[in-house]
This record gives C-alpha cells, structure tokens and sequence, in this order.
C-alpha cells in the first residue's frame, strides 16, 4: 500500500517535471503573448535562463552546465557548438513549417543543410545617431568615417561611443578600410588598429549597453552598435517624447550581420518538445513577433505579412539585397589569430 | 562628540545615500528613460507585482544571501579564532586568497569542479556553496582583526578559574567578537546578494537570483521595474536586520 | 598542549579548513593547470598533451600587461586610502555612539548596498552625466570607492568598538592634547582594523571589471577587465587563467609582507595572519 502511494507519488513529481522546456535564450527574445500561446497548444511549461552575450552562454556551457533544450547563439557561437559536438541533430521530418526559412538564411556557411540549426531573427552591427544633430553639423550618417575620422570627429568630440568588443569594433574598422573580417593578413589588421587608435581620442567611452539609454536621453549623438537596440533607443526617445529623432543605418562600405538560429542542446531532456517549439516558432504569425517587438530582422519569408509595414519596410533592418551582399557574418579565427588580436585589442584599450 | 566629526560622517552618509534616492525616487517616476522627473507613478511597483519571474529571483536572493552569509559568519569566526589562537601558518593563505581570486575565475573553477569533478545537478546548493566560499575570508580577516592585540589574561584568568573550553568561548569570546560577527555578516550579506559574476556560472537551470535577472536586462535597457524592485528590496532587508539587531543581543542575554 | 585544547583545535580548524579545501583550494587546482594548457580551437581547452608556459610567457614578454597591472594597482591604492580616509571618523563615531543608535547606525551603512549592484551604478550614471565627469578616471575611482566602502567602514568598526574608554580618559588625566590621545593611543590601537579594512577593499578593487566597464572612458582598462575579456570575448581560458594566478601570487607576496612586518614587531599587520 504504502509503495503504491510512493509510486503515485513519484508519477506524479515526474510527470510535473516532465512538461517543461528549458530555453536558454536572450532576454526578451520572445514576446511574451507568443510563449503563452505556445504553453497552452503543448501544454507546458517553457521556463527561459538569460545570457547577453554569446561568450557567456558558451563558456558556460563549455564548464559542464546543462539542461537546456534549446539554445539561440549566433553562427559563429553555432559553429562553435557543432564543432565541439554540443548539438543534437534537428529532426526536419517534425518541423512541416522548415519551408517558411528564407531562401537565403538555409545553408548557412555555419551550418551546411541546417543539420542542427534553425535561423529565427537577424541583426546588423551598424551607426545610431541623433538626427538633428547629425543635419545641424552637416555630418554623413552612411559611412564608417563618421566614428572613425577625425574630420567629422573633431565636430562630435566626447559624443561618440563605440562597442567595447574587439570583434565588431575591428570588424567595422576592416570594413570601412576594405578588408573582408575574415582575412589573416596581419598588416590588415594592424591598418585597422591605428585607424582605431587615431580615432579614439574623439570617443566618450566603449560601451555595449548604455549607449540605448545615453542615446534616447541626448547624452552621446553617435553610437556604433546593434540595430535592435537602436530600434529600442529610437521607441524610447518618442515614447519620452524628446524633442530629437533617432535614426540608425548600415554604413554604405558593409558591416556585420548576426543570425541567430534555434539549436538543439545534447544535455535537453526533452527534445520532442523541443522540435515541437521550434515548428511553433517557424509558423509566421509567431515568428513575427520577434520583429514587431524588438526589431530585429526575420528570417522568416511566412512572418512578413504579420510584420508591421514601418518596419518591413526599415533597411536597416531587413536590408535590400544589394546592402545584404555587403554584410559579413563573424567567424572565429584559430587560438593563435585570437591572442594576436586580443594583444591588439589590449594596446587599443591602454594607449 | 566633536561638530567636526559629525559633519564628516554625515558627508559619508550623504555620499551612500545620494544615489540611493535616485534610485528610489525613479522607481516612481513615470518614465521609462529615467534621465529626469517626469510624474509620480505606482506603475513600476504594479508591473513588479504581476512579474512572478521578478519575484521568485529576489526572493531565491535573499534566501540565499540570508542562508550564505549565516553559515559563512559561523566557519569564517571559526577560522578567525584559529588563525589568532594557535598561528597555523596555512590557514591565513587559505582563508585570504579566495579574497584575491578574481571572481571570474572563481566561477568558472567552481563550475568546472561541481560539473566535472562532483557531477553535481547545478541549481540551488551550488549557488549556496558558491557564495559561502567567497564570504568565508571576509568573516575571518574581520574577526582576526577584532582579536588582533586582545588581552590574552582574560582567557587564561578563564581558563584557571576551571572554565570548560566552551564556557569560555561561550561567556569570553563571543561578546567579545560579537561585533565583528555583525560586521562579518552583513558584509557576507552584501556580498551575496549583489554577486552576479560567480553566479551566473553557477546557477542552474530555472534556479536565478535578482542579479541575474537584472543583468539579462541590460540588453533590453533596465527599466524603472529594477529600481522597484531594488528599493522594495532595500525596505526588506532594513526590517529583517533591524528586527534581527534588536533580538540578537536578548537572546544572548537571556541565555546567559 | 592539553587533550581538551588539541581537540579544540580541531574542532575550531576543521571545519572552515575543510570547506575552503574542498570548495576552494580544489576547484582552484584545475585552474592553475588550465594556466599550462592551451587554448582548444573552439574554445575551452585543448586535449592536454604537455603542460606548456606559452601563457606565462606571452603575458611577461610584453610591457604592456605589465603596465595594466600597475595601473591597476595604482587604482586599488588610491581607493583604499580615500575609503581609509572617509570610513575613519564615520567608524569612530559609530563606535563611541551609546550601544542602542550604534546598530542603527551600523545598519544604515549596509542598507544602500542591499539595492541591485548595476541599479547603483546607474544612478551615478545619472548623477555623474550633467557633472560631465562620466566615463572619465575619475568617476572609476568614485565608484570604486563607493561600492567598497563598507569593506572599510565594518572592519573599522569592529575594531574600534572594543576600545578602552578607560585608558583615553587615563591619558586625557594626564593632560594629553586630544590630538595626542588620537595619535598616541587610538590610532596604534586600530591598526589591525586598518589593516584588514585595507585588505578587503584592495584586494576585490583589482579583480572588479564592472565599474571601469560602466563608468569608464576609453583608456580605463583594469586587470580585471583583461581577465573577464579572456573568458568572456576571447575564449582564452589559459591566458586568463595565467592572468588570474599572477595577480592572485601578487597580492599572496603582499600578504606575506604584512606577516613578515607582524613578525618584525609592526603593529596591526598580524590582522592578516
């Protein structure tokens, strides 16, 4: 009698337990509506762990955590991942809804044949600015020159923030110098770290959260950065009703574009679950959200329809093809590139 | 007690309690920016109350900082009474360089220890393990101090009266170290609950604290909910360990 | 040694000794042998083959880390003598308070630091922007200084508290200057509060990345920014790891300095053996 009731008991712990999926995801990725809609079809639970940075999330996964079903790194951080056999192989015979991934986001370099990855959103990594302020001092806002020449810097001096990330800062510097980031050619990136140096005195600080807020209230008038936290700092300032616009656009000499897709974690107890997360998410209405709420740009050819005109509209987050052609996707270089840049990055950050 | 003495410990008080304000006084501003007053609003403190995961990581803090920092007073004055009574010359390095561990490292160690070595489930022990770990040095260097240069005859005096070991300990050093008790667990307080580094390696799945929610915020800019929360959590904490000051010492007393 | 007193002993050492052995020291070691790893292609470590000193070598061979960690060490000197100077009289006073207000008193020093770390320092963001001082030198050191000041205050504290009000009056009898008394029997008193308030606020100062990350400007970088970037940007888990356990050698030969000033007779520094 007495096992019996154990034996209810553990069903029931276990059958509790086992209705949940675990997202490792970023914070506010997706709405919240969405979830819910998603936890009344499977009935269950879906309980998110938040990182900011891809680093994060991979070298912590690196130490041993797990438990995560899903993960939504970036293509290199899902190359990483892949590489280091964290990933389960994605089951495409339960995803009936693959076929509303863009044309152009299958077949990533990263992940050839979407093996263990499914695109979800895209971001680029491009220039915010005060509008006003950028037509008052007659300043061009679509080239990399304006955070990296003294010319136009000497007008913006102290009201400039860059990306305190040795990867993007020095992507946008090789680009606006020509070089693709994905050369080993050291003399190139030598060129772009004096071009930072040179640069640099003109800088308020290197920043990768504060300049949304710095920017909405009209404390900096120019930042590099990503262009959903530009959508966010542009919603801000109207919503407070500044008496300024913020603008945002990808620099005409190319930049660099971030896709972030759904994968699978090894550790994932639940990967029915989890296909059928992902197949919920590739449904375009849902897909949608994710660029009506933080504009970031979609992957998903269904979600169009259901995206807010002003933002399908917006090329600095869906980019027309000729500007899609000019973005590069970061990838990382072998351990030894690596400590030549970071030595790179060092002597940027002291002088 | 000199004017100018008052004054300067003012200007320190003013000094941590500036910032404060601000924070307290936006967490009713109606504004997401924050940047300057715009209108009184109860709005944040609404959304705060409809926000379970909000709540469930500030409430798991400070369980967590109130269980870490209790556990970390008793092993770190443990340590402190050992490092001065008998000079065990290792005991000092143990307990001071967990103190100069960068943090990061610390977390990422500890991680790779329950993971690979322990294979522990990570989630709610090893953030308290975590956290005990970084506070032990700061109870004992504290309480080393506080013993530091104290007059060895009353213990001896003690000892030749036939006090038990406990007894002294009990009637001698307590009340003697009970202030760098006190120092030693608000500092294992403050450390716990405002930690993020080593935490965010060691939580679990679906275990957070309020510094890992905040932070994932960042992205998404913090709103004026954080501030909320911060100061809500500020009025809790004043009242456990007011509540807490008041009845320590009666109990001491009344056990006496 | 009696047999009730060798007991004592461990019963008094063993436990935190063990904790700190298993939780610590343990985790520690696979740190420090990571240090002699290299770093794997994706991050993480390489399959172990033989130890190599390539991160010790490259982080020595190089003026320029050199020069972050006197920078560093600069910074953390600096913020914990403005702390030293700010925590003294406030603790003085706290200690010399009537027992009743001195909770209280001890209580409002903690309480600002039971709000959210990064909501403090956004509200110095919002203090410091009209100053213009944001991202500058200075407003690291200011937030240095204000988030380790309790570190200073409750070691103070501590120690002043079990000061003999006797022994001031007895030299205030004998017609000693307040000043004097201060110098002459206070101060010498509170030395090992001196120095382990010190320790517990130079010590964290050179690990913290947050404060120059968020109030800093573009040449603010700290050790303990280098240390965070190599696992956190550049997935260079040795040379951080190389990084972390210089420092860590570092303030331990500080340390060892203190021990061997207690062993010569300087009062106060037996606070940190």
């Amino acid at each position: 009698m007495k096992l019996g009731w154990l034996a209810l008991f553990f069903w029931f712990a276990l059958a509790q337990a086992e209705d949940v999926l675990y997202l490792y995801n970023w914070n506010n990725y997706i709405g919240e509506e969405t979830l819910a809609r998603f936890e009344a079809r499977c009935r269950c639970r879906v309980k998110q762990d938040y990182y900011s940075d891809n680093e994060e999330m991979l070298a912590k996964l690196e130490a041993g955590a797990e438990g995560y079903d899903i993960i939504v790194p970036t293509g290199n951080a899902v190359e990483s991942l892949i590489r280091r056999g964290a990933l389960r192989p994605i089951d495409k015979s339960r995803l009936p809804h693959f076929e509303n991934v863009k044309r152009e986001f299958r077949d990533l370099w990263f992940d050839p044949g979407n093996r263990y990855s499914v695109p979800y959103a895209t971001s680029i990594t491009l220039l915010g600015y005060n509008i006003e302020k950028m037509r008052e001092l007659n300043l061009p806002t679509d080239t990399w020159a304006l955070i990296f020449e003294p010319k136009y810097l000497a007008k913006i001096k102290g009201k400039v923030t860059v990306l305190n990330s040795q990867r993007e800062l020095m992507a946008a510097a090789m680009k606006y110098l020509g070089h693709s980031v994905h050369t080993t050619d050291i003399a190139a990136w030598e060129a772009a770290k004096r071009l930072i140096l040179a640069a640099k005195p003109y800088w308020a600080t290197f920043s990768n959260s504060t300049y949304i807020k710095d920017l909405a209230i009209g404390n900096i008038w120019v930042a590099h950065g990503y262009s959903n936290d530009m959508f966010r700092a542009r919603a801000d300032a109207q919503a407070a009703g500044r008496p300024f616009t913020i603008g945002f656009s990808t620099p005409k000499e190319g930049a660099v574009l971030a896709v972030d897709s759904f994968v699978l974690h090894k550790s994932g107890r639940r990967p029915d679950l989890a296909h059928r997360f992902i197949d919920f998410m590739l449904e375009g209405e849902n897909a949608a959200d994710v660029s009506n709420v933080i504009g970031a740009g979609n992957t998903n050819a269904a979600a169009m329809p259901y995206i807010k005109p002003e933002i399908a509209r917006e090329p600095a987050i869906f980019p027309p093809p000729e500007i899609l052609g000019r973005l590069e996707m970061l990838r990382d270089f072998d351990p030894k590139m690596r400590r030549t840049l970071a030595r790179m990055w060092t002597e940027i950050k002291v002088r | 007690m000199k004017p100018w003495l008052w004054a300067a410990t003012l200007l320190v008080y003013a000094f941590l309690y500036v910032p404060l304000a601000i924070v307290a006084l936006f967490s009713f501003n109606d504004s997401l920016l924050n940047a300057q007053w715009v209108g009184f609003t109860l709005d944040w403190y609404r959304k705060l109350f409809a926000d379970e995961a909000m709540l469930t990581a500030a409430a798991n803090s400070l369980f967590i900082a109130l269980l870490s920092s209790s556990i970390a007073t008793v092993l770190g004055a443990m340590a402190g009474i050992a490092m001065h009574r008998w000079r065990t010359r290792w005991l000092p390095l143990l307990v001071i360089t967990p103190v100069a561990m960068p943090e990061i490292l610390l977390g990422v160690s500890l991680l790779l220890f329950f993971r690979q070595v322990l294979d522990l489930t990570l989630g709610f022990f090893s953030i308290l393990i975590a956290h005990i770990t970084f506070s032990i040095g700061f109870v004992a260097i504290v309480v080393r101090a506080r013993l530091a240069g104290m007059d060895e005859s009353l213990f001896e005096a003690a000892r030749d009266l036939g006090a038990t070991p406990w007894q002294t300990f009990r009637h001698i050093t307590l009340p003697l170290i009970l202030p760098a008790l006190t120092a030693g667990f608000l500092m294992s307080f403050t450390l716990s609950i405002d930690d993020f580094v080593i935490t965010f390696f060691v939580a679990g799945v679906g275990v957070t604290t309020l510094p890992l929610q905040i932070y994932s915020m960042i992205k998404v800019a913090v709103s004026p909910e954080v501030n909320a929360v911060s100061t809500l959590l500020m009025a809790l904490t004043a009242t456990l360990i007011f509540f807490a000051t008041r009845l320590a010492p009666e109990l001491l007393k009344g056990q006496r | 040694m009696t047999k009730a007193e060798r007991a004592m002993r461990w019963f008094v050492t063993l436990p935190p000794a063990a904790f700190l052995l298993v939780f610590f020291l343990a985790p520690a070691l696979i740190v420090v042998v990571a240090s002699f790893r290299e770093p794997g292609e994706f991050g993480g470590l390489a399959p172990f083959t033989q130890p190599t000193v390539e991160a010790y070598a490259f982080l020595l061979g190089d003026l320029v880390y050199a020069e972050i960690f006197a920078r560093s060490f600069f910074v953390a000197t600096l913020t914990t003598l403005i702390c030293l100077a700010l925590a003294y009289p406030l603790a003085w006073l706290i200690a010399q308070s009537p027992k009743k207000r001195r909770d209280l008193l001890v209580l409002l020093v903690i309480l600002p630091f039971a709000s959210n770390f990064l909501v403090r320092i956004y509200a110095w963001i919002i203090l410091l922007g009209p100053l213009n001082l944001l991202y500058t030198p200075i407003a690291v050191v200011l937030g240095m200084v204000y988030v380790h000041l309790p570190f200073m205050i409750l070691p103070l504290y501590a120690n002043l508290e079990k000061h003999d009000a006797a022994l001031l009056e007895a030299a205030q009898d004998l017609g000693a200057s307040a000043w004097t008394r201060f110098w002459r029997v206070t101060f010498p008193l509170s030395l090992p509060g001196i120095f382990s308030g010190s320790a517990l606020v130079f010590i964290p100062v050179l690990g913290m990345f947050a404060v120059p990350e968020l109030l800093g400007g573009t040449g603010d970088i700290l050790i303990g920014n280098l240390i965070k970037e190599q696992f956190l940007d550049n997935r260079d888990w040795p040379l951080g790891s190389a990084l972390s356990i210089l420092l860590t050698v570092l303030v331990l030969a500080l340390a060892g300095v203190a021990a061997w000033a207690a062993r010569r007779g300087i009062k106060g520094a037996e606070a940190l053996t």
